[in-house]
């Protein structure tokens, strides 16, 4: 009985302490869309960063709707990154489901100091991912190009707006980026493959992987910094 | 190699495309190195938006159904399991438990106490016994006479001692067990008169028997003592043989 006085207590307070979970601040300055326009989260990085953080904090004290909340927020572009690197949708749902829960478990490890939420949770699920694709073997199946499943619509608001807003500025760098180095990148990232896998794969030489997989990432970070502080850099 | 090769070693770590060995490698140097670890958390960011290069999907329904189950599962199991699990109540189990074995000794100690006091009590008498016995045999006039067992209590043996004023103290040894409702009851004799009744007592569990007495007046002069066995409210006349005497005697 003690106990259970115990945890409510802690429960109470601590949903006390974080308060309501709801966006932050007004409409930002740099709103595209003008003063009038409604609040987006993912028009704004820095908002959304915040209420990301807070949505961690809740979930490490046990909040379950605020894992509801960050799910569905992030459900749609961590399950397109998924479906990209395991080309199935049956295991990019498994995996999925693996990362929230690692997240609900792991939420207290999450360091804001380190990075954003949005980061943190995009290499939990890539790693998981690519640990899975890893531990199939099943390559052979990402290798057929072309041969990708064809994404649902989306119907959710906010990530309309991040896909027009974010998606268009990585699409974008990409885009500039030469191709012999977004290869080596797209490979590493989405296939999971190690530089001398890429040189066997590419037939180029290990040191040449290598050269251009470092100068692609440098010119992507220049390309998407000069883009604003959407990333964070 | 230098800490600049492994900085440069970074944009690869964040797309986790090292080989195994340079990763094993710079995960090591990371573990030392700050600006390192800084450096890898940037490219991480940079790394992670490379996300949003592919298309955003749509996952089942029953996904987050299946998250959120596991979800309440885990709280409900928070709510189930609290006292073995919880740091809070392993403490208030070692308390419950502390409380228990502070009960249990401290029963210990009052058993114990009782004991003590009890056999204090019992070596009080014991002394306070042996004290009177001296002092009785000590005193101007006193006498001491030995009484000899007889065939119904053989092995057994006793010393009665008395004074001027016929205060008499009998310590007897390895007397026979008294049955249910018997008692050993002392006799005076004096010359041809019938046995002058004494008191009774009974011996403790080790034959021990120890009687205090006044004697008869007329007894004081050249008593002759005995002791029977007797109803446990003593006899007028003995019932029994003489299981102790003093000089040989008939009745």
């Amino acid at each position: 009985m003690r106990f259970r006085t115990f945890i409510s207590a802690t429960r109470s307070r601590s949903r006390k302490q974080i308060g309501p979970i709801r966006p932050i601040g007004p409409i930002f300055p740099r709103n595209p869309s003008g003063p009038w326009c409604p609040y987006i989260p993912s028009l704004h990085p820095e908002a959304a960063q915040d209420s990301d953080i807070l949505l961690l904090k809740a979930i490490a004290a046990r909040d379950e709707a605020a894992l509801a909340q960050l799910y569905d927020r992030y459900r749609t572009i961590l399950f397109g990154l998924l479906m990209r690197i395991l080309n199935n949708r049956e295991e990019a749902e498994d995996v999925l489901q693996e990362t929230f829960l690692q997240v609900w478990r792991k939420a207290a490890d999450f360091d804001e100091t380190r990075g954003r939420p949005f980061t943190w949770l995009v290499t939990l699920a890539r790693s998981r991912g690519i640990d899975r694709l890893r531990t199939q073997a099943s390559r052979e199946r990402v290798a057929e190009a072309g041969a990708r499943e064809v994404s649902e619509e989306i119907s959710d608001a906010a990530t309309d707006a991040f896909k027009s807003e974010q998606r268009g500025l990585v699409s974008d760098a990409l885009a500039k980026l030469p191709d012999e180095q977004k290869r080596p990148i797209m490979l590493a990232y989405f296939d999971g493959l190690t530089q001398s896998e890429i040189a066997t794969r590419l037939g180029a030489p290990l040191g040449t992987v290598k050269t251009r997989m470092r100068t692609g990432m440098i010119r992507l970070r220049e390309l998407l910094a000069g883009q604003g502080e959407s990333f964070g850099f | 190699m230098v800490h600049d090769d492994y900085k440069e070693m970074i944009p690869a770590r964040a797309l986790s495309a090292l080989d195994a060995a340079e990763a094993q490698a710079l995960n090591e140097h990371l573990e030392n190195c700050a600006e390192c670890r800084k450096e890898l958390d940037e490219w991480q960011a940079t790394a992670a938006a490379l996300a949003l290069g592919a298309n955003p999907s749509e996952p089942s329904p029953q996904v987050r159904e299946r998250i959120l189950d596991e979800v309440r599962k885990d709280l409900s199991e928070d709510k189930v399991v609290p006292f073995r699990s919880t740091p809070r109540n392993l403490w208030s189990s070692f308390g419950s438990l502390g409380a228990m074995a502070a009960a249990v000794l401290f029963t210990v100690l009052i058993v114990g106490l009782i004991v003590l006091w009890r056999q204090n009590n019992a070596v009080q008498a014991e002394l306070q016994q042996s004290r009177e016995f001296v002092q009785l045999v000590t005193s101007p006039g006193a006498r001491v006479t030995e009484l000899r067992a007889t065939d119904a209590a053989a092995s057994a043996s006793a010393t009665i001692a008395y004074d001027r004023n016929g205060r008499a103290i009998l310590l007897a040894s390895n007397l026979p067990k008294v049955p249910q409702g018997k008692a050993y009851q002392l006799w005076f004799l004096v010359g041809h008169a019938p046995p002058t009744p004494g008191k009774t007592f009974a011996p403790d569990s080790s034959g021990q028997g120890v009687l205090k007495e006044q004697m008869p007046r007329e007894a004081l002069d050249s008593p002759v003592f005995a002791i029977t066995l007797e109803p446990a409210g003593g006899s007028t006349t003995p019932t029994s043989p003489i299981y102790l005497h003093s000089v040989s005697i008939n009745f």
